[in-house]
């Protein structure tokens, strides 16, 4: 029931796996890299900013209400959530999903983006797969039915090989995929080089149309301030600051370290 | 040898000078002592850093009137980033500085066309009218601005402060409640808002008062302000005839704890005295 082990060369482990991993990881960089020259200013409306202030502040009131006194809170929920001119309720923004065909800085974006990232690795694959063909790179640790042959062993011709040895250009593919969390631990959060990420912003792109998102947003904190209570925090804070003595260490020195933070 | 310790000399006013920029010091003086001798003398070795340091040289220059040092700047400045809205503000900051309010006003609008999303122009414009002493119209404008950027705390403080100087507490109040939930655990805002409240007066804001005073003190043992504050305004309700009999004996026992913890505070001050 075991399958023969085959035993490759040494030298394949030298001049073939670790190239590859270098070259995909070189070219994520320099991917990185350009995609922030490339990147075209945001040029973000007056509105938009104000919109997305007011959002903060009604979070901030649902999640801090509870120290400001009651009155206060209420004339804030009032000011958001009210049926005749709530602020939440009845502002509405003009909605104009930004398709690609008019509106041309998304268009040009979107062609940014396929440049600095779909095109590089199809040449890169490409290229790999010419330069190292014809032989068996490395096994994958669990098996695959025939049916991913065609696809895993580009080069080679063995129709008894098992479908878990594969070619350098799956190889590459591997990598490509495996190395995003190495970019984000050496180029921060939100760098240019991550591929998935992208395939994923594409495939979403059309449903983040930023105006329909307002309205929805503004609904959805209607919602959650409606439901929010008011909790006064400072209830009994008499009792709870008296039941013991005040710590006065450190008062009056040069250096006075400044309450909690 | 003496190489050696120009160099030490260098990098610790290099570090000096960012650490009073990330911590918004507003020592002018020592800002433009420190920094005019790096401009002078170590422009060289400073790098790309230098550009930030004129900017920040350039405002302390201005607290200080050193015209001559904050024109250099600017031109420096000038020079390098032409056409930058950062630099346009500074050149409208030396323009307040010397009372030409007219064409400071005129360069931050110009600023505002190329964008209107620009906070810092805006309030530029809201500070030459306070300079200029016409409070209303400060409010009124500051108003405006902060109906378009709810978020901003620097605004709401300044707001907060006009508002006080108008005598009006309430809406002080208000500004200082926007600051509270952005900040909870900013003990100075909460003592502010108790005395606020405090000076508004009537029995409720009193109460407010006294609890917000212990909020500041749960916040941080040591603020003395808030520690006299809850005295007082507990004391006040005590004294107070419309109050219940529970209500004044707790009061009463609020403004015992308080001498207590004051008459330490004394004893630590003098110990210290000693040492």
């Amino acid at each position: 029931m075991a399958e023969p082990e085959l035993l490759l060369d040494s030298n394949i482990r030298l001049w073939v796996v670790l190239p590859i991993v270098f070259i995909t990881f070189l070219v994520g960089v320099i991917r990185h890299y350009v995609s922030i020259l490339l990147q075209s200013d945001k040029k973000l409306t007056l509105e938009q900013v104000s919109d997305s202030q007011v959002l903060i502040r009604s979070r901030i009131l649902r999640e801090n209400g509870k120290y400001i006194p009651k009155q206060s809170f209420l004339m804030r929920k009032f000011y958001f959530n009210n049926q005749e001119d709530g602020f939440l309720k009845n502002t509405k923004r003009k909605v104009v999903p930004p398709s690609p065909m008019t509106d041309p800085s998304m268009l040009t974006d979107m062609m940014k983006g396929n440049v600095t990232n779909v095109l590089p690795m199809i040449l890169i694959g490409g290229w790999i797969n010419w330069t190292f063909s014809g032989f068996v790179t490395t096994k994958v640790p669990f098996p695959l039915t025939l049916r991913f042959k065609p696809m895993l062993q580009q080069g080679i011709e063995l129709l008894s090989l098992d479908a878990s040895w594969v070619s350098s250009a799956s190889w590459y593919f591997l990598n490509v995929f495996g190395l995003r969390s190495m970019y984000s631990l050496i180029l921060g959060q939100d760098n240019g080089a991550d591929q998935s990420r992208i395939m994923q912003e594409q495939m979403s792109g059309a449903a983040m149309a930023m105006p329909a998102d307002t309205n929805k947003a503004f609904k959805a904190e209607w919602e959650a301030l409606e439901l929010t209570d008011h909790q006064w925090a400072l209830e009994n804070i008499e009792e709870e600051l008296m039941s013991r003595e005040l710590d006065l260490d450190g008062m009056f020195s040069q250096e006075l370290p400044t309450g909690i933070f | 040898m003496s190489k050696n310790v120009l160099i030490i000399v260098f990098t610790e006013m290099r570090d000096k000078l960012r650490k009073w920029r990330e911590d918004n010091h507003r020592n002018s003086e020592q800002i433009v002592d420190v920094g005019e001798e790096l401009i002078n003398e170590h422009a060289s070795k400073l790098g790309d850093d230098i550009w930030i340091i004129y900017e920040q040289v350039m405002i302390a220059a201005l607290d200080c009137s050193r015209d001559d040092l904050a024109w250099t700047c600017l031109q420096e400045l000038k020079r390098q980033f032409p056409g930058s809205q950062r630099v346009k503000r500074l050149a409208g900051m030396r323009l307040e500085a010397l009372e030409k309010y007219e064409d400071a006003s005129k360069q931050y609008d110009s600023i505002l066309q190329d964008d209107p999303t620009n906070t810092a122009a805006r309030k530029r414009k809201i500070s030459i009218l306070k300079a200029q002493g016409k409070s209303a119209e400060a409010i009124r404008e500051l108003n405006e601005y902060l109906e378009q950027f709810v978020g901003d705390q620097e605004a709401w403080h300044e707001l907060s402060e006009l508002y006080i100087n108008e005598h009006d507490y309430g809406k002080a109040a208000f500004c200082l409640e926007e600051l509270m939930m952005t900040n909870p655990h900013n003990h100075l805002y909460c003592e502010q808002y108790a005395e606020v409240k405090y000076t508004q007066g009537g029995l409720e804001n009193l109460e407010l008062s006294r609890k917000y005073f212990a909020q500041a003190l749960k916040l941080n043992n040591r603020n003395m302000r808030a520690l006299f504050g809850l005295y007082m305004s507990a004391s006040h309700i005590a004294a107070s005839p419309k109050v219940n009999a529970t209500v004044k004996k707790a009061n009463v026992k609020y403004a015992t704890w308080a001498t207590n913890q004051i008459n330490r505070a004394y004893q630590v001050s003098y110990a210290r005295c000693l040492l």
